[in-house]
């Protein structure tokens, strides 16, 4: 055997590379936006909390924006959502979809819609003040989200709204704003759709409910942690029957810090980033990172991987559990002396609730 | 991710995605894999398009994220994979000697995923050591060492020749 024919046979396989594939570069985008979601959700959360209050505040009294169409009376959107509730849930979509996954932080609730698990619509509904007609009405902007407003759109539940490329855009009470992202690739496309995706997209925004009280559930509890510890930025899940579980979300305490220039999207010190979902079947806990150090280690019981590495130039640690009673978990901490280690917040104060969601938790702290 | 990033994002993935694909094929022997791990790949670019378009080399990048995938997934399986004995895909061998081509090919799907990936890499790929070091995210000396046991290891599936000596270099 020479390395001749080893080129030889790479330079065959390729050369057979069968015409039809199955890769689907709109579903990469689609899933890729929502894993980035995530992350950003984490990075925006502890700079709103921080300045939630006084742009609210700021907007609330401030001079009324001109625009088409008048603003919505009524009671107004609230300050901050609750991040164990989700606060809106669609009241209708169409034939074949239903909603996916979402995700809560202090100042948005959103979620995603789509056939089979595939997320293509997504909702995001904003607390009060955080989105702003521009002064020339040419677009709506939305914390990370600029919409430029195409045409005005038909009320939706008598508020105004506005079709921007390719979603819809409307105020749902008073300083709230929602925006529906449409599966199409220009608002054109929506507009001339032989599914009439612009009456769809108008259905479903008209039939959102706000203020909903379903709880979400977590397959984890926290517990004997300080009472500054809280719950931040959930991501979950709908299982059958409507439940949803929570996979992932942090944990932040008052030294928390945000560190914007750390990866893509920028990191949390002393912020645990936690995640617990059922293990799929051949989940591992092999590291991505092949420079981390990894120490096997039965903790409480469970066999788990500890992993050390650096990540721009700061230090990580992560506990990764493949197969705890049926759950694949992760906790990573960024930071060099975080309140408190991976290690102990597994063995001192993490429970694992099993697979069973009769006995999840909708309190995760406590 | 804005509008203008989407538009970057989708554009190089319409120019890269044959090759990306190839690469898939020829680390996995199989193309249905090799469809799922450019699946993946993509999802990973998007996520991380910032670092991509910002790369001195993104298509070296996305390469990384591809190969590092490839064995993050490959790991799990790749016990299943040896008791099998290293079953072929079923991709038709056009070569001449048939059997032969299909024992080598036999021999590299046996081989543990980051092996099979150093041998890709240098000898489809056409990369140096050190290139091929840094899409693997390890030394050039672990390259070496990694070439010249994945090397081994094919010949004494491929049964013993008499030329190996000769050819043996890392």
């Amino acid at each position: 055997m020479s390395e001749t024919q080893l080129r030889a046979l790479f330079a065959q396989i390729a050369a057979d590379e069968p015409a039809g594939s199955r890769i689907d570069t709109l579903r990469a985008h689609r899933r890729g936006r929502a894993r980035l979601r995530w992350r950003r959700a984490c990075v925006a959360s502890g700079s709103v909390l921080a300045g939630a209050a006084v742009a609210a505040l700021a907007v609330g009294v401030g001079p009324a924006r001109p625009g088409p169409g008048p603003a919505a009376a009524g009671p107004a959107a609230p300050r901050q959502f609750s991040p164990l509730v989700p606060y809106a849930s669609f009241g209708w979509l169409p034939a074949r979809v239903s909603l996916v996954s979402g995700g809560i932080r202090p100042t948005e609730s959103y979620m995603d819609a789509g056939p089979q698990g595939d997320p293509e619509w997504t909702l995001a509904v904003y607390a009060r003040g955080q989105c702003h007609l521009t002064s020339s009405a040419s677009g709506v902007n939305c914390p990370g989200a600029k919409l430029p407003i195409s045409q005005r759109a038909p009320d939706v539940a008598g508020h105004r709204a506005f079709w921007y490329s390719p979603g819809l855009v409307w105020q749902y009470a008073r300083g709230g704003w929602a925006r529906l992202s449409i599966p199409a690739p220009n608002l054109s496309a929506v507009l001339h759709s032989k599914q009439g995706l612009a009456g769809q997209a108008l259905k479903i925004a008209r039939g959102v409910r706000y203020g909903v009280t379903t709880r979400l559930v977590f397959p984890a509890r926290f517990s004997g942690l300080p009472s500054q510890w809280q719950v931040h930025n959930i991501s979950y899940y709908e299982r059958d029957g409507g439940l949803l579980r929570a996979d992932q979300y942090m944990l932040t305490t008052g030294s928390s810090r945000f560190h914007p220039h750390v990866g893509d999207t920028g990191v949390w010190t002393d912020a645990p980033y936690i995640i617990v979902h059922p293990a799929p079947r051949k989940g591992t806990c092999s590291p991505h990172d092949p420079s981390s150090q990894n120490t096997s280690e039965i903790i409480n019981g469970y066999q788990v991987v500890l992993k050390r590495m650096h990540i721009g130039g700061l230090p990580v640690q992560e506990l990764c559990g493949a197969h705890a009673d049926g759950l694949w978990f992760d906790i990573q901490v960024f930071g060099a002396h975080p309140s408190i280690d991976v290690t102990s917040l597994f063995r001192d104060h993490m429970r694992l609730l099993g697979t069973n969601p009769a006995n999840w938790t909708s309190q995760p702290i406590g | 991710m804005s509008r203008g990033r989407d538009a970057e994002y989708t554009e190089y993935v319409a120019a890269r995605l044959p090759s990306l694909r190839r690469l898939a094929g020829v680390l996995c022997g199989d193309w249905g894999r090799a469809d799922d791990l450019v699946q993946a790949t993509l999802t990973t670019l998007y996520v991380h398009w910032g670092r991509v378009r910002a790369a001195t080399h993104p298509d070296a990048y996305a390469r990384a994220v591809l190969v590092r995938e490839f064995i993050r997934e490959r790991r799990s399986v790749w016990v299943r994979q040896v008791s099998l004995s290293g079953q072929v895909g079923d991709c038709p061998a056009a070569a001449a000697d048939h059997d032969a081509v299909l024992d080598l090919r036999a021999a590299v799907a046996g081989l543990p995923p980051r092996q099979r990936a150093t041998l890709v890499l240098r000898y489809y790929c056409d990369l140096n050591v050190d290139q091929a070091a840094q899409i693997l995210g390890c030394s050039p000396g672990t390259v070496k060492s990694q070439t010249a046991r994945a090397l081994e290891a094919v010949r004494r599936a491929l049964g013993p020749a008499p030329d190996l000596s000769r050819e043996a270099r890392p």
